[in-house]
């Protein structure tokens, strides 16, 4: 009863008919065909500024080329995303973003960051005439402190997306556009040191970056072999993670003591987590979006102290290792031993909210089943 | 009161909600992405309705702060129903058909006027009308708590309150509204769900009930007792009087987290064998009789549970190091060595699929489905049962839901002239718990070093204390060290101190008075003195 009727209407997109709601964009209806639309500067979670223009497109009635992500459909548009003029303006711009980004030796655009989109669309779309490099007089924070995010400004093609997305999404606004004309840049207020801004480090303006200008910095950036889809390990929220795994060289400092001084001498190779990033927004319950915990603090999983094997205290107090045949054995004779001499509710099991649900079901199940108390619990308030 | 404890509604639902009451919950810095999806909704233009005795991120953008005493909240809300009440707002309808006992409440609640309201709390009774207008006359209104909420010793009557509100208005069933307690781990709700609890069986089958105990009698081939066990508040006091004599802890630094930890210090000291299965040595190990390497999340295989009752894989990425092991297994292990036949589960899928078939809500839920389709949200009945995105959507509760009559009682221990300060603990954005994994993160530690302690500028200024300087902060249970980070957050008379920090665990400080239904304790309100380090020393 209550239902709200959307209303609709048609349009044309490279002659095929499309209906969508009323004010949805040009870019959202030719996706709803399935027909691509390169862009730069959009992310569906903020708002679109139509400032990349890689996204323009003819449509009947307009004299110019117009932004897809911000041009509205109206009732029996048409538009053409496959002209030669569609075609030749991308061409164009893309040389111009070609001409003011870092190349390689094949003169490829380089990044390295999570998205590559201006090389993509180069593989794609082509370029027009090779420009002279535009050597623009960008600046970067390089006393930037922080241990996380860096700015390569020869690798930005100054969208804004990675602001809007600081501003829109994670709203604390601790970058901005700074500087005017070709100087123009991603900054901080004052330059001052992101540590010493609102930023929470959530790492946002990695993630949107369409060019792998916001990156990890260098000591995190590493190799990806491999992609594994899991859920985080800290709060509630149940962010979906995609786990970045390589073989990557394993240094006698970085397995053996605490020693920091010591030289660093490969000893051979090891699978880790090299770097951890969201899945697709609109895919999961995250959006796409990480905080800092999700994103980067997953040191701990290779860290030296990790206990690496069972321990047992030994009649001078002192823990010493053990088998685990050794270690199961006095765990369950000092359980029992517990039980015979003060009955089973003497025992507690403490569970774990860290854990996973089949560990908690075997904790509950090796309480009540094996010992049978019902004195098993878990930090669910703490 | 109208089922499980879990969120009614979904994560996704919080951008389309007209109204979003915040209340005992710093979501920005405890559940992160949750806030993004509060800031989405404001941005639309939806109201927030902040109520925090701090000022935090979420109450700089919010229409109305409530910026209550700590530990007042049932008369903050009951102040609300009042007006609720007396001015016609609420939902006869629904409260006729889908809810019963709502002249407890309506008795309880005459006397209760904002005005009276305003002395306790010291929110102005103004505001507590226009909040109580807002919420009550606002369809997609959803009520948004943590543990602000739950640790107190009246955690349960707080929820009662909620849970009143949301009755009276009908905000149930429909998307964006509802009453969504933000779950604190990762798998808080899985771990309840699983039956790591000392009243309920898997799918909260209660123990005492002869039913269930049959059911899983037969599933698992052993007599199992009818007695309700210890929750952990319980245990943990039981430990220090001698009367629990073994622990098998797994994956939690319970001096670390507990309450009064001078007590469980004295407790572990006395226990006869104690077992911790970890990632790391922590303050618990100390006393370890054995410890367990066990493998973290990224290596092995299995699910957790979000707040908002989706099930999703957690899967092996790396190898765990050394000879750690996956919990599950070291579990199983020990199971057999006990002379109990665990099955042989060839891999954590048969572990989940034994729990499934014992939990109707569960039945349609497998590691293969989550592996094809993503999580899915319980119920989810069976194979075919696309999971459940906002409980109660078609009436909302088996039967009649119980309205439940609440009357404000003052915390366990309020301040006075030996420990003059309300000191409230919680969680930073930065670090998580007991921070074995947080404060091994160069972020983390670029930000957060070491403990601190939030006071008003007032408060310090009095005291003499210097922003940055090292104190002593004492209660009746123990005493640290911190600095004092002035904050305008504070309210005068109140600290705030962070959990994570374990060379100066607050929870020397925290009293481990429970509520008397969950046991859930009160880290939210003690009282201590804060004192210059000299001074200190001198008074010793």
């Amino acid at each position: 009863m209550n239902q709200l009727i959307e209303t609709t209407l048609l349009l044309e997109i490279d002659g095929e008919q499309v209906e969508v709601p009323q004010g949805e964009t040009v870019l959202k209806a030719a996706r709803a065909l399935d027909i691509e639309i390169p862009v730069l500067c959009h992310d569906d979670r903020v708002e679109p500024a139509g400032c990349c223009r890689m996204c323009l497109v003819e449509i009947e009635g307009q004299r110019r080329l117009q932004p897809a992500c911000t041009f509205k459909a109206s009732a029996g548009m048409k538009v053409r995303t496959d002209t030669e003029r569609v075609a030749r303006h991308r061409r164009g711009l893309l040389s111009l973003y070609k001409a003011d980004h870092r190349l390689d030796e094949s003169g490829t655009p380089v990044s390295r960051g999570v998205h590559d989109m201006l090389a993509d669309h180069i593989a794609t779309y082509g370029t027009g005439p090779e420009l002279e490099p535009v050597n623009a007089p960008r600046v970067s924070r390089e006393h930037d402190t922080n241990p996380y995010i860096q700015f390569d400004p020869d690798a930005c093609v100054v969208c804004g997306l990675c602001v809007r997305y600081c501003d829109e999404v994670e709203a604390v606004s601790a970058i901005t556009l700074l500087g005017r004309g070709a100087s123009t840049t991603i900054g901080t207020a004052d330059q001052r040191n992101l540590l010493d801004t609102s930023c929470e480090l959530c790492g946002g303006c990695i993630a949107v970056c369409p060019t792998g200008a916001m990156t990890e910095k260098p000591s995190l950036e590493q190799p990806t072999e491999q992609i594994i889809r899991s859920t985080c390990n800290f709060c509630g929220v149940g962010c979906q993670l995609d786990l970045h795994v390589a073989e990557v060289p394993v240094t006698i400092g970085a397995t053996g003591g605490g020693s920091s001084t010591g030289a660093n001498l490969p000893v051979g190779t090891k699978k880790k987590i090299t770097r951890v990033t969201s899945p697709e927004p609109g895919t999961t319950v995250n959006d796409g979006n990480l905080c800092i915990k999700g994103r980067f603090s997953y040191e701990f999983i290779h860290h030296d102290e990790r206990l690496k094997e069972p321990l047992i205290r030994g009649a001078d107090g002192q823990l010493h290792p053990a088998s685990w045949e050794q270690a199961i054995t006095r765990v369950a004779e000092g359980l029992h031993g517990v039980k015979q001499r003060h009955g089973a509710d003497a025992l507690g099991f403490v569970s774990s909210s860290r854990c996973t649900g089949e560990e908690n079901y075997l904790m509950q199940k090796l309480s009540r089943a094996a010992f049978g108390t019902n004195n098993c619990h878990q930090c669910a308030a703490t | 009161m109208f089922g499980a404890g879990a969120m009614t509604n979904s994560i996704p639902e919080i951008r389309e909600a007209d109204l979003l009451f915040v209340i005992g919950s710093n979501t920005t810095e405890a559940h992160p992405i949750i806030a993004m999806e509060m800031k989405r909704a404001v941005g639309r233009g939806a109201k927030l309705i902040v109520a925090d005795p701090r000022k935090i991120w979420l109450s700089e953008i919010a229409d109305y702060h409530m910026q209550l005493q700590p530990g007042t909240d049932v008369a903050l809300l009951n102040a609300m129903i009042h007006v609720i009440i007396s001015e016609n707002l609420y939902d006869a309808e629904f409260i006729a058909k889908h809810t019963e006992d709502f002249d407890t409440v309506r008795e309880a609640t005459l006397t209760t006027t904002p005005e009276w309201a305003e002395q306790i709390t010291n929110v102005p009774a103004d505001m507590i009308r226009e909040t109580a207008r807002a919420y009550a006359t606002t369809r997609k209104a959803g009520i948004y708590y943590t543990l602000g909420i739950t640790e107190h010793t009246h955690g349960t009557d707080n929820v009662y309150c909620l849970a009143n509100l949301v009755l009276m208005t009908g905000h149930l069933g429909i998307r964006s509204a509802g009453m969504n307690p933000l779950r604190g781990q990762n798998n808080v709700q899985g771990a309840n769900d699983a039956g790591a609890s000392p009243i309920f069986y898997p799918g909260y089958q209660r123990v005492d009930d002869p039913k269930s105990q049959a059911k899983f009698e037969q599933a698992w081939g052993v007599e199992l007792s009818p007695e309700d066990g210890m929750n952990l508040n319980v245990m943990m006091k039981a430990m220090a009087k001698g009367m629990v004599k073994g622990m098998y802890v797994m994956g939690e630094d319970i001096l670390l987290s507990e309450p009064n930890a001078s007590n469980i210090e004295q407790g572990l000291n006395n226990i006869e064998f104690l077992v911790v299965q970890d990632i790391f040595l922590n303050e618990t190990s100390r006393f370890a009789d054995v410890v367990l390497p066990a493998a973290c999340f990224a290596e092995k295989d299995g699910v957790f549970t979000n707040s908002d009752r989706r099930v999703q894989r957690v899967r092996k990425a790396v190898d765990a190091p050394g000879q750690a092991r996956a919990d599950w297994e070291i579990l199983c292990d020990v199971a057999r060595a006990s002379g109990y036949p665990m099955p042989h589960y060839a891999n954590a899928g048969e572990v989940y699929a034994e729990m499934a078939g014992l939990v109707d809500q569960f039945g349609g839920i497998s590691h293969e489905r989550i592996d094809r389709d993503g999580g899915l949200q319980w119920p989810c009945p069976d194979p075919e049962h696309p999971g459940t995105v906002t409980l109660h959507a078609d009436g909302p509760i088996k039967g009649k839901a119980p309205f439940q009559a609440t009357f404000y009682r003052p915390s366990e221990e309020l301040p006075d002239n030996e420990y003059p300060f309300l000191l409230s603990t919680g969680r930073t954005l930065y670090h998580y718990n007991a921070a074995t994994q947080t404060r091994r993160s160069s972020g983390a530690l670029a930000r957060q070093p070491e403990n601190f302690i939030e006071m008003h500028r007032k408060d310090a200024k009095k005291r003499g204390f210097a922003d940055g300087q090292m104190v002593r902060v004492s209660s009746r249970r123990g005493a640290i060290l911190a600095r004092v980070n002035v904050s305008p957050r504070m309210r005068l008379g109140c600290v705030w101190m962070p959990l994570h920090f374990g060379e100066s665990n607050i929870n020397y400080l925290t009293n481990d008075a429970g509520d008397p239904i969950t046991g859930t304790a009160e880290y939210k309100v003690c009282a201590v003195r804060v004192e210059a380090l000299e001074e200190a020393s001198a008074a010793e």
